[in-house]
């Protein structure tokens, strides 16, 4: 509370300060040093800052749901703020900006601040505060024909991200730098405990934490420009679950017995820690040897690494269905160490030799080998056996992509574009030793794809620009990656009227595995326009856009079972439209009108999951002053979901409030 | 004691150290940010300064200098002296002290004596390649345009001012930075992105908790999708999901190489958690197919027999391979 009524208080100190006079202090100085960037009739701080106290109807339906997709909660509120101060003096700062939104227990709240002043420094700070909350139980539910409605997978967890740069001499040929982030979560959720022939929900405990410092200078020339920058992140994971002793028999999921025993669970001790840390090093490089020609080159290592302490005690009654045992109590402990070193390199160049054509082409490569080792201890007591073990895992991914495009400049403001891109790579994963099915642990990725483009832009009046790509591929890393394809995007951008714009968005992807087996095609497309309408007399702001989409997607597969051959087949069809209408209305206070909006988005959906989604608003803006404004926000959110009736739910949401601006 | 590999690193580090140093005084001064604009500068002044230094520039009878498009132009003069522009307007070691205005429109006293429009360069009606060549002259070689032409918006000429305003948009500077406002702007364009934001399950944009430049960097990049980075070369989508990055002991491979997208919608969906598919064991069943031979593509394990789809145990694989993303301690990721 008191950090809610310092984000509050804080800001409105700046109403109650009166308006310094930098003006005349400007005036009197030479003419090289007027340059004071306010002028004179202007404010040395402009933004706004806006209160509210917010107002729930009460969800009818699922409170879950409500929680995992809006999550708006009651109370006062900051709901926005945002200050730029501008100092003429450029004493600590030349500029100086705020901003702040949700703060006071929404479940996103957001702060942000930017100093700058050019040649001696520039920070930037980033702080969000979010929750994470997701039950929603059609993801995870295998108890739901008995009743019971619960997300096995589900959490509540907060989020904190802090994201903080200086930069010294920005703008000057070499600028160091510095950064520090931090991210941090923790709260609690569902897991499961699994054994064999059952699982079991648990509670579970998470925190985790990574700490990001890095430093590196810019070394910026004409011609010439390099960033080298080291950096090293901490991670911090610990994962808990603990279910007591006398705190009931806990049935799982399975309530038939298996081999004529019911298989439970009693009490659970169960803890995972890590701790890790990894240095990374960037180097950047861009050069302009010529006027004609441009030179683009990056460098990227980073490896980061993890130890890992796993233990386990599980007691109930519990089947070993390899052994044919059955055991009261299981206990595990793994210790492992990982490690993956990760380089990547890009090299580009643009050649412009001047005239009507151009080129570039760029080439890039991504390495990644991940490699682990672990020691596990198993033991089962009745049973009485100790099984130790030690496992390796390894994952290398080697991935290149080199394109090359041809621009040549067509009369009237029109660009063709042709150009070929090949992709190709090999991936190898295995964990020694081997145990269960056996997988593919080889793949190759090689794909070759043509590009073309064209672009008309003749002036802000028209705009249209189209890409195709057409992909021939004879190995991809899964069955449902690109192979053959054939790409589309168009967009328009046509100013109808002086006062009336309209813009159009085209997609379109068709992808097919020709092997024999997968059988899969992935097509989509989706259309969408929009338009926007503002006479000249400025009372009315009209947007309103539309977009169809529709997703078709089949592909085989053997039902593990039975191995009888199965099709999963997706369709998505929707319409989602979305528009906002702001009308400005004659008010009390002279030059500042009282505004009316109203609009919001609603989403429908048919095919696999059929699912309308209305989110529709509505608020008013009454200035009391000419800084001074009442309001009164009006949203309602609904979901229905035809197949998970359970998961529906609406609500009104009221708010009103008040905005101060300068 | 170095090891190899950290010896080469060193060496390369110290030979490019070296090359810097040794190249540095050829190359004519002033940081890329510092006004020295391809076009439109007088070429005999720019030989003149890259060899008398620090010397200022002089300019021609056809300068007519920034105090006379202010007669005109008050407002637009206004707003660009509020803006991060506004140093090349004085700092000396740009070469255009009080000649700002021109530094991007060319020489502006034809245009003033006769206050035609076509008199003088109005880089919003240029063709967007010689718009960006404008920008560019000073921007070009910076950290942020290193992958530039990796880039949609580079393949697709959208010019630097459709979404940067030159003369600053109100006190803001030169872009729109708040998050309502940056969405608005690439919402414009991508209204497919935008009507997927409007879907249940989606990341908070709608609702400015994130913006599009949290997860894309618009000035191009190697990814797809010209997607940030995170701790050098990890997806952008770690930054936020940093509990996602590992290196965990036993690895999903899809993580790795196709990235969240190949179970996620990272605009926004109508299924839970945002997934691709509707049912979460049809998202694993595509991959772990339990078919041979469909080429080189089938990576991953197959599902044994006991996985019977009948039962609700078995309709979520995530019920028991609940880390998915990798797990530290289980190889099946059952924990």
């Amino acid at each position: 509370m008191k950090t809610l009524c310092a984000v509050f208080l804080l800001p409105l100190t700046v109403f109650g300060q009166a308006t310094p006079a930098p003006v005349e202090a400007a005036a009197s100085a030479p003419a090289a040093e007027v340059a004071s960037p306010v002028p004179s009739s202007e404010s040395w701080i402009s933004g706004y800052m806006e209160l509210g106290y917010r107002s729930r109807s009460g969800i009818a339906g699922s409170e879950a749901t409500y929680r995992s997709i809006v999550n708006l909660g009651e109370g006062l509120k900051l709901t926005g703020t945002d200050f730029t101060i501008l100092d003429p003096k450029k004493r600590l700062f030349e500029r100086l900006r705020i901003r702040a939104y949700d703060w006071g227990g929404d479940p996103w709240s957001t702060f942000h601040i930017f100093a700058e002043k050019r040649g001696i420094y520039k920070f930037l700070g980033d702080y969000r505060n979010l929750t994470d909350f997701n039950n929603l139980p059609s993801f995870a539910d295998p108890t739901l024909s008995r009743g019971l409605v619960l997300n096995q997978q589900s959490f509540d967890t907060k989020r904190r991200m802090g994201s903080w740069a200086l930069e010294l001499f920005n703008g000057r040929m070499f600028s160091p730098y510095v950064m520090y982030d931090r991210n941090s979560s923790s709260g609690r959720g569902v897991s499961t405990f699994r054994t064999d022939g059952n699982e079991f929900a648990i509670p579970e405990l998470s925190r985790d934490a990574t700490d990001l410092v890095r430093a590196g200078v810019h070394m910026t020339l004409r011609r010439f420009h390099l960033t080298a920058e080291q950096g090293a992140s901490i991670f911090r994971n610990d994962m808990n679950s603990y279910v007591a002793r006398g705190t009931g028999i806990n049935p799982g999921n399975n309530l038939n017995p298996v081999l004529g025993q019911p298989i439970n669970l009693s009490s659970l001790l169960r803890a995972t820690g890590v701790r890790g840390n990894g240095p990374f090093s960037r180097l950047t490089a861009t050069a302009s040897p010529v006027s004609w020609l441009d030179l683009f080159g990056h460098y990227m290592y980073a490896n980061p690494r993890n130890e890992v302490n796993f233990q386990q005690l599980a007691t109930g009654s519990f089947v070993a269905l390899s052994q044919a045992l059955f055991y009261s109590t299981g206990q595990s402990i793994l210790s492992a160490t990982s490690y993956l070193p990760h380089k990547s390199a890009s090299f580009g160049w643009d050649l412009h030799p001047g005239g009507r054509f151009r080129a570039t082409q760029s080439l890039w490569t991504d390495r990644l080998n991940s490699n682990a080792s672990a020691l596990t201890r198993d033991r089962l007591a009745l049973a009485g056996n100790l099984v130790v073990g030690s496992t390796t895992s390894l994952l290398d991914t080697n991935e290149s992509r080199v394109e090359t495009n041809i621009f040549v400049e067509g009369p009237r403001h029109i660009t063709f574009r042709a150009g070929h891109r090949y992709v190709w790579g090999t991936a190898q994963g295995s964990i020694i030793p081997a145990a269960g099915l056996p997988g593919a642990p080889y793949s190759v990725l090689d794909r070759q794809v043509g590009l073309a483009g064209i672009t008309w832009r003749p002036g802000s009046r028209w705009s249209l620009a189209a890409d195709a790509e057409v992909g021939k591929g004879s190995g991809a890393w899964f069955r449902t990656s690109l192979y053959d394809y054939q790409k589309l995007r168009a967009t328009g951008n046509v100013k109808l009227t002086s006062s009336l714009r309209l813009s159009m968005d085209y997609r379109k992807l068709h992808n097919e595995n020709p092997y024999s087996g997968a059988a899969y095609r992935f097509d989509v497309h989706q259309e969408a326009a929009s338009i926007n309408w503002m006479p000249k007399s400025e009372r009315l702001d009209v947007q309103a856009s539309y977009e169809h989409c529709s997703y078709n997607s089949a592909i085989s597969y053997l039902q593990p079972q039975i191995l009888a051959p199965a099709l999963s087949r997706y369709r998505e069809y929707c319409h989602t439209i979305s528009g906002m209408v702001t009308a400005n209305l004659p008010s009390l206070v002279k030059g500042v009108p009282m505004k009316v909006l109203a609009g919001g988005a609603a989403v429908m959906t048919a095919g696999s999951r059929p699912t309308t989604y209305y989110q529709p608003t509505a608020r008013l803006n009454v200035p009391v002053t000419k800084r001074v404004a009442l309001f009164g926000e009006w949203r309602y959110y609904g979901l229905d979901q035809t197949f998970y009736l359970y998961e529906a739910f609406r609500t009104h949401i009221l708010m009103t409030g008040v905005r101060f601006s300068r | 004691m170095l090891s190899t590999k950290q010896m080469a690193r060193c060496a390369g580090l110290a030979l490019a150290a070296f090359v810097l140093l040794t190249t540095a005084p050829y190359l004519s001064y002033g940081a890329a940010q510092e006004g020295s604009s391809a076009k439109g500068a007088p070429s005999k002044t720019a030989s003149k300064k890259r060899s008398e230094g620090m010397a200022p520039k002089q300019f021609g009878e056809e300068y007519a200098g920034s105090q006379t498009c202010q007669t005109c132009h008050e407002d637009i003069y206004n707003n660009y002296r509020k803006s991060a522009h506004t140093f090349v307007e004085t700092d000396k070691r740009g070469g255009w002290t009080e000649h700002g205005c021109e530094s991007c429109h060319g020489p502006g006293a034809a245009h003033a004596g006769s206050a035609d429009a076509k008199e003088i360069r109005n880089p919003a009606k240029l063709k967007p390649v010689e718009t960006d060549k404008i920008c560019l002259g000073c921007h070009l070689n910076t950290a942020k345009h290193s992958e530039r032409i990796m880039g949609g918006h580079a393949k697709s000429a959208v010019a630097c001012t459709t979404c940067h305003s030159m003369h600053a948009k109100g006190p803001a500077g030169l872009v729109l930075r708040a998050p309502a406002d940056v969405n608005a702007q690439c919402s414009s364009c991508h209204l497919s992105a935008k009507a997927q934001f409007a879907k249940p399950s989606h990341h908070k944009v709608p609702e400015n908790s994130m913006t599009c430049v949290d997860c894309h960097n618009p000035h191009g990049s190697a990814r797809p999708a010209t997607l940030q980075t995170f701790a050098a070369n990890d997806v952008g989508c770690i930054k936020c999901h940093t509990d996602k990055r590992g290196p965990f002991t036993y690895e999903h491979a899809p993580m790795r190489q196709e990235g969240c997208g190949a179970c996620h919608e990272s605009h926004g969906s109508a299924n839970p958690r945002m997934l691709n598919r509707h049912e979460v064991r049809l998202t694993c069943l595509e991959c772990h197919a339990n078919i041979p031979g469909a080429g080189q593509s089938q990576a991953g394990v197959v599902p044994p027999a006991f996985h019977d789809l009948r039962s609700p145990r078995y309709a979520n694989c995530t019920v028991c391979h609940q880390k998915i993303h990798g797990s530290y301690s289980d190889r099946n990721l059952l924990r």
